[in-house]
């Protein structure tokens, strides 16, 4: 570790920076130090003015005060053009890519700028260079065009494109804002390549456990104000960073919900066998008054295009909803609107801002879809208004300001008040609290807890998994387009979540070979995961004979085969009441992970199927796998 | 501008003086201030009617045009379809009785701006693509309707909707202002108007939040048809002939109208007061030229410049008000 050796001359040290944007002060006195060789959190709420900062370092705006030093001499820059030919880079939240040039054009877009001809035989061998240093050249085809990557990938380009310039500060302001765990861990190994490569760098985010995993120091802020400077991370805990971050001990940030949970009445929404290819299989839930629903999954799991095809936002097959027991048919968002159904969309900038109006007709916007009427029908919704911006804590006087001078947590607020403001009976909110500071989080947490205890079925997809385990009673985890659970938030955990959402290829594959099992052998089939003592059901197949069900997570001794599940042997085990026999097999890859167990369950004594036929099959089935992959 | 970066809870008055219409009101008075220093003819009463006379025409197609532009789209066919539906209105008023003829008229008009609304709304066609063609189409048609030629001879009871009027105020300047006012209204206090406004400003966030982007897409268009033909029958009745080449560059007015106005072309920012002024300034400058005797020539340089620098003036002070 670093903190052993001896710490390097600071390469940029920031002091009493300044900045204000008319009469708002977003920073007063900052200071940040980074070092080559170290990874330093730049953590606040939002608003604290961390964007800020590094935006002045990357020469994006211009400080109103205070001085910086890089490498030893003052630093004064007019552009970022300037910032990058000093090496300062800023790799942000929105990549700064053109959308329909080449990979390796928009690594070299700097150079575009240059005066005399580009070599791009050469081009594309410092790219090979600077990728295979990543540690990523295969996934990054130089040719393609960057709109038609992932996200993960454009990140990856910025990343090789501030490299190619020979940076040796960059900034990351909120990276993983947009990744799947798998690319958080990926982009980590990255910037520990890049810190042990000598470069400084600076990771903006408010995503603590990630905060936790990659950095060497933090300074964090709060209104502008630095509050702690340069401490080493070890020393602190997440207890430690919230309170500096938001000024005071939040508590617990879920206030759990009464165990009785007495206003949860009849199910109210329910969608069955929901198609919208490619992304939405096979999802089917239900929602009932009062409850908290949480809809789990992975980014790109394909929970958000699920309910944007139930919002009629996009094309989908064979959907079946029901609002309250009657089956309705959305065309059109007008349609769901009117059914009593509210929706905060994803995407608060692209989806549910109107940035050229003023608060209140933000505010007002759904209202007014649902009104009839040639009027706007503002009036009619007064009375609610007024009572919605007094628990928002937002100054009458200020409705007829434009949304966009508010902080991001505040305009989420907003956004989820215009549907309050309709009265919905059922709401759905997909992923509430992106992007929104820590202090928001807890008062949305708290706006939909109240909704849900006044009757209100809320429907919250999240991909923080903390946050599900919190706030909703029941979970439906979704993963690779089908829901696969349906439980209460009690029996789960962090971990057991983590399991269930992973996608797995071999998904379909594998629910085909339960089937033939559970025909072939008049059998109970199913894949399970196992771990110690306890199991999670993937799927399961025929007969009900082994006492588990698609979704479940069970301990042993509460299924109808713990004998079994106890020796795990690849050979069919006789419970104690010699009624069931089973076997288990289990299924690896070639790298020698565990894809989980097919167990398959028969009754009584009598045996219709050799093990080494069943053993063979699921070799079979892996072999396919491998093939395709 | 101490206007621009004033305190954070603005009152009603530095909410009226940091407007847009304000700053473009300022313009206009401006000019208007300077043209009657200029010549002794701009400030009397002849010439201010002249100018609201020759507003009439431009005055209602940028009703339109602001409309369009509002929810981000662009009509460049209403200069064809004032045209068309003028050869259209004329060879009716042949055989047909004015109250008929002119309806019938009207809703050509529409039914062109549907045809280029659904193109546009539903196919998803580019705005300007499908107008660009709508206009080819219409100015063609026009000269095979009318044979190549000017239609005279329409019925002298015509020019009634022009020289009739209240308290000395033709009809036509009547009907102008009082379309002003409706379109006004109409974008201001109504569910239409502010759907509009939305589905310019953010299209998604309009449709998520379950307002009819598809009709308020469509209908701008419709409005804009059917607002060109009711502006060619105001010309027909001052000049008593349609030209089947009538109309050609009233597009380009009209969009200049909207934005001088202060409308953005991306949509979801404008005005139709600020449309209004636009229209002033524009005819301004041109009776303005033309009293002092400047060359008709040079009116297209003085109307260009006037966009640029209403449009570079506009740009700085947002700048200012933002990023300081």
């Amino acid at each position: 570790m670093l903190q052993s050796k001896a710490r390097a001359e600071p390469l940029l040290t920031a002091r009493g920076v300044s900045k204000a944007f008319g009469k708002t002060q977003a920073l007063t006195g900052a200071a940040l130090t980074l070092r080559p060789g170290e990874v330093v959190g730049l953590l606040g709420a939002n608003g604290a003015g961390k964007s800020t900062l590094s935006r002045i370092i990357s020469g994006h705006i211009q400080p109103s005060g205070g001085e910086i030093d890089f490498n030893g001499a003052p630093l004064v820059l007019t552009s970022t053009r300037d910032a990058l030919r000093r090496g300062i880079a800023l790799v942000a939240q929105e990549t700064s890519l053109a959308p329909d040039m080449t990979v390796l054009e928009n690594i070299f877009l700097p150079d575009l700028a240059t005066p005399g001809r580009l070599s791009f035989k050469a081009m594309r061998e410092k790219a090979g260079k600077l990728l295979s240093g990543l540690g990523h050249e295969h996934v990054l085809p130089l040719d393609a065009e960057v709109r038609l990557l992932s996200a993960a990938q454009r990140q990856l380009v910025e990343i090789a494109k501030a490299l190619a310039l020979d940076a040796r500060l960059v900034i990351f302001d909120e990276p993983t804002a947009s990744l799947s765990t798998t690319e958080v861990n990926r982009l980590f190994d990255i910037m520990a390549r890049l810190r042990d490569g000598g470069r400084a760098l600076a990771f903006v985010s408010h995503r603590l456990e990630e905060v936790f995993a990659i950095t060497d120091r933090v300074t964090i802020l709060r209104e502008g104000h630095v509050v702690a400077e340069d401490v080493a991370t070890s020393t602190l805990t997440q207890g430690n960073v919230i309170q500096h971050m938001v000024g005071r001990d939040i508590g617990a940030l879920h206030s759990a919900r009464s165990a009785a949970c007495a206003s949860v009445g009849a199910v109210v929404f329910e969608v069955r066998n929901l198609k919208s290819a490619p992304w939405v299989r096979n999802m089917s839930f239900a929602v009932r008054k009062g409850e908290i629903l949480g809809l789990g999954g992975l980014v790109g799991a394909g929970r958000s295009e699920a309910v944007e095809a139930i919002w009629g936002l996009r094309p989908h097959q064979g959907r079946k909803i029901f609002v309250r027991g009657k089956p309705v048919a959305f065309r059109k968002p007008a349609d769901a609107v009117r059914a009593g159904l509210g929706f905060v969309a994803e995407d608060r900038r692209a989806q549910n801002i109107v940035p050229d109006m003023s608060v209140r007709e933000n505010l007002m916007l759904a209202h007014m879809g649902r009104h009839r009427g040639f009027g706007r029908g503002y009036g009619k919704c007064a009375a609610r208004m007024a009572e919605l911006i007094a628990d928002l804590g937002l100054p009458m006087d200020r409705l007829d300001s434009s949304l966009l001078n508010y902080s991001g947590g505040m305009q989420q607020k907003i956004i989820i008040a215009r549907w309050l403001l309709t009265d919905p009976e059922i709401l759905i909110l997909d992923e509430p609290t992106k992007g929104v500071d820590i202090g928001t989080r807890s008062s949305i947490y708290r706006i939909l807890q109240g909704a849900a205890d006044a009757g209100m079925a809320v429907i919250v997809i999240s991909s923080d998994f903390e946050e599900l385990l919190g706030l909703a009673e029941r979970i439906v985890v979704v993963s690779d387009g089908y829901t696969i659970a349906d439980l209460p938030a009690a029996r789960l955990t962090e971990e057991k979540l983590t399991l269930l959402a992973a996608p797995r290829t071999s998904t379909a594959r594998n629910r085909a070979l339960l089937k033939a099992f559970a025909q072939d052998y008049d059998a109970d089939a199913f894949w399970t995961l196992l771990d110690g003592n306890e199991l999670i059901c993937l799927a399961q197949e025929g007969r009900s004979l082994s006492g588990l069900s698609p979704g479940e997570a069970l301990r042993a001794e509460e299924t109808l085969i713990p004998v079994a599940l106890g020796a795990r042997r690849n050979e069919f085990v006789t419970e104690t009441d010699g009624k069931r026999r089973t076997m288990l097999v289990q299924m690896t890859d070639t790298r020698g992970h565990g894809l989980g167990w097919i167990g398959v369950t028969v009754a009584g004594a009598a045996l219709m199927s050799r093990p080494e036929d069943i053993r063979t099959r699921v070799q079979a089935l892996l072999r396919a796998g491998e093939e395709d992959v | 501008m101490t206007d621009a970066t004033a305190s954070r809870r603005p009152g009603a008055l530095s909410l009226i003086l940091r407007s847009l219409e304000f700053r473009m009101f300022c313009l206009a008075l401006t000019l208007a201030v300077i043209l009657s220093l200029s010549s002794p003819f701009f400030l009397t009463e002849r010439n201010i009617f002249n100018i609201l006379d020759q507003s009439v025409v431009i005055g209602i197609v940028a009703v339109g045009m602001t409309f369009v532009i509002l929810t981000g789209g662009i009509d460049l066919s209403v200069g064809a379809v004032f045209g068309l539906t003028g050869i259209i209105l004329a060879q009716l008023l042949q055989t047909m009785p004015i109250p008929l003829a002119i309806p019938i008229a009207v809703l050509a008009g529409a039914a062109i701006g549907l045809f280029s609304g659904v193109l546009i709304a539903v196919f998803g066609l580019a705005p300007f693509v499908v107008t660009l063609g709508v206009m080819a189409i219409g100015r063609s048609l026009s000269f095979i309707f009318s044979g190549q030629r000017s239609i005279s001879g329409l019925p002298a009871e015509l020019d009634a909707i022009v020289y009739s009027g209240l308290l000395g105020i033709p009809a036509n300047v009547l009907f102008l202002i009082a379309l002003y006012l409706c379109a006004w209204g109409y974008l201001t206090y109504t569910k239409g108007g502010r759907t509009i406004y939305a589905v310019g400003s953010n299209r998604e966030a309009a449709r998520a939040a379950g307002l009819s982007v598809m009709f308020y897409s469509v209908l701008p268009y419709v409005v804009s048809g059917a607002l060109a033909s009711v502006a060619v029958t105001f010309s027909l009745a001052q000049v008593m002939s349609a030209d089947p080449m009538a109309g050609s560059g009233l597009e380009l007015d009209a969009i200049a109208a909207v934005v001088i106005g202060g409308a953005s072309l991306f949509g979801g920012r404008g005005s139709i007061i600020g449309t209004l002024m636009g229209v002033l300034i524009m005819v301004m400058i041109r009776n303005g030229l033309n009293l002092m005797g400047v060359s008709p020539f040079w009116q297209g340089t003085a109307i260009g410049s006037i966009i640029i620098i209403a449009l570079l003036a506009e740009r700085l002070i947002t700048w200012r008000s933002t990023r300081t």
